[in-house]
């Protein structure tokens, strides 16, 4: 995979960005529309495969993928914490007020799914681009 | 609340935190820390004011099924607590120096091991529920692994470990399980509730459960005090470290398993069980302990084999009801041992052997050692002044007059057991003390003695053996005063225990037998070298380790059958067991539910003409799917499949599934992409036709038993269970209530049942880190 079509970098440049924003709707409309921290992951990643296929795999390689799953994990288990530290059932929900913004604190943890969904789907996409037969 | 106890058991963990965070750069610091907690530890302990009350500590932990952090300081149990903190501070000041020639990091190991061992311990002399005693118990079985094999790169000393770790860690799952039993029937898992309440113990007697539960407990306390048939992990144990041995194997760990036989006396002593279980299993022990223990050359060995005879002494004291002297005889044991063994450490510092063939000779060279050895070995022997004179002399009188032994006969097997064990004991101790320090010096030890002694600036080695030696000397001569008589009495497990100790013995048959012990002694000693050659002839069949090794292979080699038949690799295998479970389990659930195919009311009036087109292009796709020749063509047929697929979710409107259905599709098209090179050729035809037409039956039932199942689960009675509802209580109705959203299905995932993706996405992330792992380290390789 070192020719890439330039047809493909080209419709890339554009679809990226769209992707993610579409992905950051479907992210926030999952409470109460179809969509959520999992379709949403998926989504990323399948814009992410495409960065791969369109610009080649060293360049996505850079990036250790593995620890945006990591990093996903710690903020779904720490939001599952923070109401056992407060005397709470672990992954208690509560609502965050501030203003214009109604959050449930299970955002975080869609959030962290989201994250996981991506990073490990980047990481086998990434490391398997990298086997050579 | 008593708040002293659960400092006291936290006091340690404490200082092995403190050890891992100090980090290499203050190597001196670890055992300072360690002392430090040790002896805050015993403070707190002792300043504990003696009263009527007992003290107590309870904090709710699992109030749901009435499981709490309760800590209890009974006098038992604060006995064995200030042992375990006491010696611990001895052992501590003893590894300082012992061991500075250990390169830091694992000096840092190494302490804070046995600084939570430390903590561990007191745990279990202190809890009162029996959840929390399990998990101590299971720490300081870990901890110890981690102790014995503390030199790892030697594969002796990770056999040893492991060893430990299967015998103890088993034991201490099968007292789980009785602790649950017991928990079962009297309904609560606090000790002193249970033993407190003569309702409550007559109900777990009267239980069926009562005996199932009561040999489930005994195998944990058999394997972990060593013993018979159980003894022989505590042996290869000796590979630790000696401070370890003298801690964990001499004065504290092993003391585990009586201490919970002990505590669980008053629990079971009506059991038919309970007196001939633990009488044969302890005078077993205590026989064949000390047997052994005359036979072995390895000091440690020698020391290990004379602790599982003594540990089977004090088995053998519960299983006759008689747990007045309990306290005497585990505080005897741990003075002694406990200087032995350290004195051992002394011996191998200073000429690098343990082979007792090998030494002699030392008493110059180490004076201060050979004092303690002196002690040491006399109160094994049960000389007086020393406390194991007492222990003894008590020993004696309570097999003679104990009521509990019954026939004649089962006396007179006992005292001849019990008087050979002591007898061999002391045959051991003389040739301990005489083979290591007497005579002109060895040719292994003359070759040491040239070089300088280390150490000059670190406490010397000695003090910690010589203080415990002392002890058991000081404590035998307050023999003439009330004082240890009292000590020991009020330290028992029993309340309102009475002892009879005293220095000055009285003219009697206790008497008589210690001096038939002291001549038998004196003998075996005399003709040692026949009597060692006359016990390798006694000598037949496997030891009991390679019984043990034997059963461990065995549960390997059924692993591997097991996984040889039912995972060899084959995909198509798995399939084919996939594919006939599920149509196997749905057929009998329906039949048990008494549902046929005849109860499907769906029809196709509702389909639109575009629906059927795309069941055409469907079937189109599978049909291809099955003719491809390459798997390319495979790929693309089985992606169209899937594609076609969520186009139907369009005719019947689920948004949601259907955005799912074309994400997964799109993605698993790229997995199948990028590993599509890496296959092998496609292998259509290995197959036989009737192999094929198997096959082909299998995949008919499948997709007629899915088929069957999904049309019933439209139907009505079947649709809407009561858990998914929209009445209140089900998870429709939760979902706006209490998670706020209209999105029910994503409200249930992140919400609702947080819990389960909580552990799908756990799993998720480990897969990751493993193709990772596994894909990076296999091409770094190459």
């Amino acid at each position: 995979m070192t020719q890439q079509s330039p047809i493909l970098r080209v419709i890339a440049r554009f679809a990226l960005p769209l992707t993610m924003l579409v992905a950051i709707r479907i992210f926030f409309q999952g409470h109460d529309l179809p969509g959520g921290g999992f379709i949403a992951g998926v989504l990323l990643a399948a814009a992410g495969a495409t960065y791969l296929l369109a610009f080649g795999v060293t360049r996505a390689a850079r990036f250790r993928w593995w620890k945006v799953s990591v990093v996903g994990l710690l903020i779904s288990v720490g939001n599952g914490v923070v109401p056992l530290l407060r005397g709470e059932a672990y992954m208690d929900n509560h609502f965050i007020d501030a203003g214009p913004i109604h959050l449930p604190t299970a955002t975080f943890f869609d959030l962290g799914v989201m994250l996981i969904v991506v990073g490990t789907l980047m990481t086998i996409f990434v490391e398997l681009s990298l086997e050579r037969r | 609340m008593q708040p002293m106890l659960p400092l006291a058991v936290l006091a340690p963990f404490a200082a092995a935190a403190a050890v891992l965070l100090v980090g290499r750069r203050a190597p001196r610091a670890h055992g300072v820390l360690v002392l430090i907690a040790a002896v805050a530890s015993f403070i707190a302990l002792a300043r504990i004011p003696a009263g009527d009350a007992v003290p107590h500590f309870t904090l709710p932990w699992m109030p749901a099924i009435d499981v709490a952090f309760a800590l209890r300081g009974d006098p038992f149990g604060l006995f064995l607590a200030l042992l375990v903190a006491g010696v611990g501070a001895f052992v501590a000041l003893y590894a300082i120096p012992y061991m500075q020639v250990e390169d830091p990091v694992a000096q840092r190991r190494f302490f804070a091991a046995l600084a939570a061992f430390m903590g561990s311990m007191l745990g279990i002399a202190l809890a009162d529920d029996l959840i929390l005693l399990f998990v101590f118990w299971e720490l300081t079985s870990i901890t110890s692994f981690l102790l014995i094999g503390f030199r790892f790169a030697d594969d002796r000393a990770k056999a040893g470990a492991v060893l430990a770790l299967q015998v103890t860690a088993l034991g201490g799952l099968a007292m789980s399980v009785g602790f649950l039993l017991v928990g079962q029937v009297t309904g609560t898992f606090s000790l002193s509730a249970i033993a407190g309440d003569r309702e409550l113990v007559a109900r777990l007697l009267a239980s069926p459960l009562a005996a199932p539960a009561l040999v489930l407990v005994l195998l944990g306390a058999f394997t972990k005090s060593a013993q018979v048939p159980f003894h022989f992990w505590l042996p290869r144990a000796m590979v630790a470290p000696t401070p370890v041995s003298a801690y964990l194997h001499a004065a504290t760990m092993v003391k585990a398993g009586v201490f919970l036989l002990a505590r669980m006396l008053p629990l079971f002593e009506g059991s038919p069980l309970w007196a001939p279980l633990l009488t044969t299993v302890g005078t077993a022990t205590m026989t064949y302990g000390a047997w052994r223990a005359f036979r072995e050359t390895d000091l440690k060995a020698i020391l290990a084999y004379t602790t599982a005879s003594t540990l089977g002494l004090i088995t053998l004291l519960y299983g006759l009801e008689a747990p007045d002297q309990d306290a005497l005889q585990i505080l005897s044991h741990a003075l002694y041992k406990g200087a032995l063994f350290l004195v051992v450490g002394i011996v191998e510092h200073r000429v690098h052997t343990r082979d007792i063939r090998q030494l002699g000779g030392l008493a110059r060279e180490l004076p201060w050692a050979f004092a303690a050895c002196i002690l040491g070995a006399l109160s094994m022997a049960g000389i007086p002044p020393l406390l194991g004179f007492l222990a003894k002399e008590s020993f004696y009188s309570e097999l003679l007059l104990n009521p509990a032994i019954g026939p004649l006969l089962a006396r007179g097997v006992v005292l001849t057991a019990a008087v050979a064990a002591n007898a061999l004991l002391a045959a051991v101790a003389a040739r301990l003390v005489v083979a290591i320090f007497l005579g002109p010096p060895s040719a292994v030890v003359a070759s040491h003695l040239g070089a300088a002694a280390r150490h000059r600036d670190v406490p010397p080695l000695w003090i910690s053996p010589l203080a415990l030696g002392s002890g058991a000397l000081a404590l035998g001569l307050l023999g003439l005063t009330t004082f240890t008589d009292e000590l020991a009495a009020g330290a028992s497990s029993r309340a309102r225990a009475r002892l009879h100790l005293s220095l000055v013995p009285a003219l009697g048959l206790p008497l008589y037998l210690t001096l038939v012990t002291l001549v038998l002694a004196t003998v075996v000693y005399w003709k040692r070298d026949r009597f060692v050659a006359l016990q390798h002839q006694l000598t037949f069949g496997p030891s009991a380790d390679a019984h043990w090794e034997s059963m461990v292979a065995l549960v390997g080699r059924i692993g591997d059958a097991f996984s040889a038949r039912w995972q060899n690799g084959s995909l198509r295998w798995y399939l084919t067991l996939i594919l006939v479970a599920v149509p196997a389990l749905a057929g009998y659930a329906l039949v048990t539910l008494g549902l046929s195919y005849r109860a499907i009311s769906g029809s196709l009036a509702d389909m639109p003409w575009y629906g059927f087109l795309l069941c055409v292009l469907l079937a189109v796709a599978t049909l291809t799917a099955v003719r491809a020749t390459t798997r390319l063509q495979a790929a693309i047929a089985t992606t169209t499949i899937g594609f076609v697929v969520s186009m139907l979710f369009v005719v019947y409107r689920s948004p949601d599934i259907l955005l799912t259905q074309i994400l997964i599709e799109t993605v698993s098209t790229i997995f199948v992409l990028l590993v599509l090179i890496f296959l092998p050729p496609f292998p259509r035809h290995d197959l036989s036709r009737s192999g094929r037409m198997v096959n082909a039956a299998i995949a008919a039932v499948f997709s007629f038993a899915i088929t069957v199942l999904m049309l019933l689960s439209m139907t009505p009675g079947l649709r809407e269970p009561d858990n998914i509802s929209t009445r209140p209580g089900g998870l429709l109705s939760l979902s706006l209530a209490e998670g706020g959203g209209a999105n029910a299905v994503n409200v249930i995932i992140v919400d609702i049942r947080a819990m389960d993706t909580n552990g799908e996405i756990t799993v998720l992330v480990v897969v990751g880190l493993c193709i990772y792992g596994l894909l990076r380290t296999r091409r770094e390789a190459t």
